[in-house]
């Protein structure tokens, strides 16, 4: 019944169907990707856990007051009217299996930081490399030459002296060789495999940093990116996010039918 | 390997969502349409990054919900051709290697572009690499398989392998209408997964992460030592 738009009824005009505009406007590090799903994760979580308080106040409130019928419908009426939007399984799955492995210890994405990365980027701009190269150097952080050598075509002919000096950049982009010792995430799956507790590790961090943090890294982040290659998403243009909500009140005088 | 796509469709949203701030309400009737879901020649949608274009709420004959037209940003997983990414095995067979990300399984590996020359170890189900010796013919694979233990590369399951992508595969499940004639019979192919990458590791570099990490280590020793 929540699909409504497959299961409509025949009456209906068969509404709008699905259009993609642009199948890729703009490439995301996995930097990025990351933040954005353990913002996602920490909104999700405090959440539930808000509704597991409301719901316990309404148990003990229903159970101390002995009320009769009447207060039985009331309770049925909270119960039916969420104030919080449900989310469907399929992004729960999808966002913990991806969170599990951008934060894996094999790949980098857990001990960058924004500033790490804009930093990074631009001192790759002298260096003659592609957008692709870029950004599959800040998502691998390749720090041997034969890691180097598979993400950049011809790297001999085109940047044999200053290979080391691209490795290097990339080493004092990462805060230090070695995983932070601060961040309890990496040191637990350094050695053995516990996804879950991993997960959750990250949930917990997170949780005692303020959202709005993590909001304005996201921002940062994506603004090296809009600088990097500015042409390149010019197409992105018309899509300026006016922040939460914008488009609901402000855009009522759209012509729609 | 993400990028963002931008999508547009219209959304119901139930009655009993409407207690919620509009934008919240519509982003997670997106997501529960589209996440962790296949567009046909787009990829594996991760999630909304945002809102861009809301219409007006409206209601429709037959239903109570409230229909927006929107449009939005989607992250989407569809790493690039050529592009190097890390993944895990995930199982080996005759055929070749199965990887997975985690979030994404339908990573392969055919036995052609496997490092030469390397055959499938029937009772370890894994493919190991010889490194070459003297010989300057290739070996059979009955050879290969008569060779020491101790000489071969495997490549287990559970290791973490560097793969460039070499093909995508993008197979529309869509049954299409029924023809008539046929009544309702319903002849199924096997289930085939609606978007499949090809990767291959035949290439310096690429393999094993662990691999590259001795040789490199090895190396330097022996550096060490001339030096």
């Amino acid at each position: 019944m929540r699909d409504a738009v497959e299961t409509k009824s025949p009456l209906l005009r068969q509404p709008t169907t699905m259009e993609v505009v642009n199948p890729r406007s703009a490439l995301l590090s996995n930097y990025e990707v990351l933040t954005l799903l353990k913002e996602l994760e920490n909104d999700h979580l405090e959440r539930s856990k808000t509704a597991m308080r409301i719901k316990k106040e309404e148990d003990s409130l229903s159970s101390s007051t002995s009320i009769g019928a009447a207060g039985g419908t009331q309770h049925t009426y909270h119960h039916n009217t969420n104030y919080l939007p449900d989310i469907s399984e399929n992004l729960r799955t999808i966002q913990v299996e991806a969170i599990q492995y951008l934060s894996s210890d094999y790949l980098p994405t857990n001990s960058q930081s924004p500033s790490g990365i804009s930093q990074l980027v631009k001192d790759l701009a002298p260096y003659d490399l592609t957008k692709a190269e870029k950004l599959q150097i800040v998502n691998l952080a390749p720090t041997l030459p034969v890691e180097l050598y598979v993400i950049v075509e011809e790297l001999e002919d085109r940047l044999g002296d200053s290979m080391d000096a691209i490795l290097s950049t990339v080493k004092s982009s990462l805060p230090s060789p070695l995983p932070p010792p601060t961040s309890p995430v990496v040191t637990m799956n350094g050695t053995t495999e516990q996804p879950q507790m991993i997960f959750t590790s990250t949930a917990t961090s997170l949780l005692q940093e303020p959202t709005t943090t993590t909001m304005t890294t996201a921002a940062a982040t994506s603004a090296v990116w809009d600088d990097m290659d500015a042409e390149a998403i010019i197409d992105d243009m018309d899509f300026i996010d006016h922040g939460e909500g914008a488009g609901i009140e402000g855009d009522l005088d759209v012509e729609d039918d | 390997m993400f990028s963002l796509s931008i999508i547009k469709d219209t959304v119901a949203v139930q009655p009993s969502q409407f207690g919620v701030p509009a934008d919240e309400a519509i982003t997670a009737e997106l997501n529960k349409k589209y996440a962790n879901r296949v567009l046909h020649d787009v990829g594996l949608c991760i999630c909304v990054f945002d809102l861009t274009q809301v219409g007006e709420g409206k209601v429709r004959y037959g239903d109570g919900c409230l229909w927006y037209k929107t449009v939005f940003r989607m992250v989407i997983f569809r790493p690039f051709i050529s592009e190097v990414v890390i993944a895990k095995v995930k199982s080996s067979d005759e055929d070749g290697i199965r990887l997975t990300m985690g979030f994404f399984d339908d990573i392969y590996i055919p036995t052609a572009y496997l490092p030469q020359p390397s055959t499938f170890d029937s009772n370890e189900r894994a493919h190991f690499w010889l490194p070459p010796g003297e010989e300057s013919e290739a070996p059979t694979s009955q050879q290969l398989l008569d060779s020491p233990v101790a000489d071969r590369m495997y490549i287990d399951q559970g290791e973490v392998l560097r793969v460039r992508v070499e093909a995508e595969d993008f197979y529309d499940d869509e049954p299409g209408p029924p023809k008539m004639a046929e009544g309702v019979q319903v002849v199924r192919d096997p289930k085939r997964a609606p978007y499949n990458i090809i990767c291959s590791i035949a290439e310096q570099g690429l393999g094993p992460v662990a691999w590259w990490l001795e040789a490199q280590q090895t190396g330097e020793d022996d550096a060490m030592q001339e030096g």
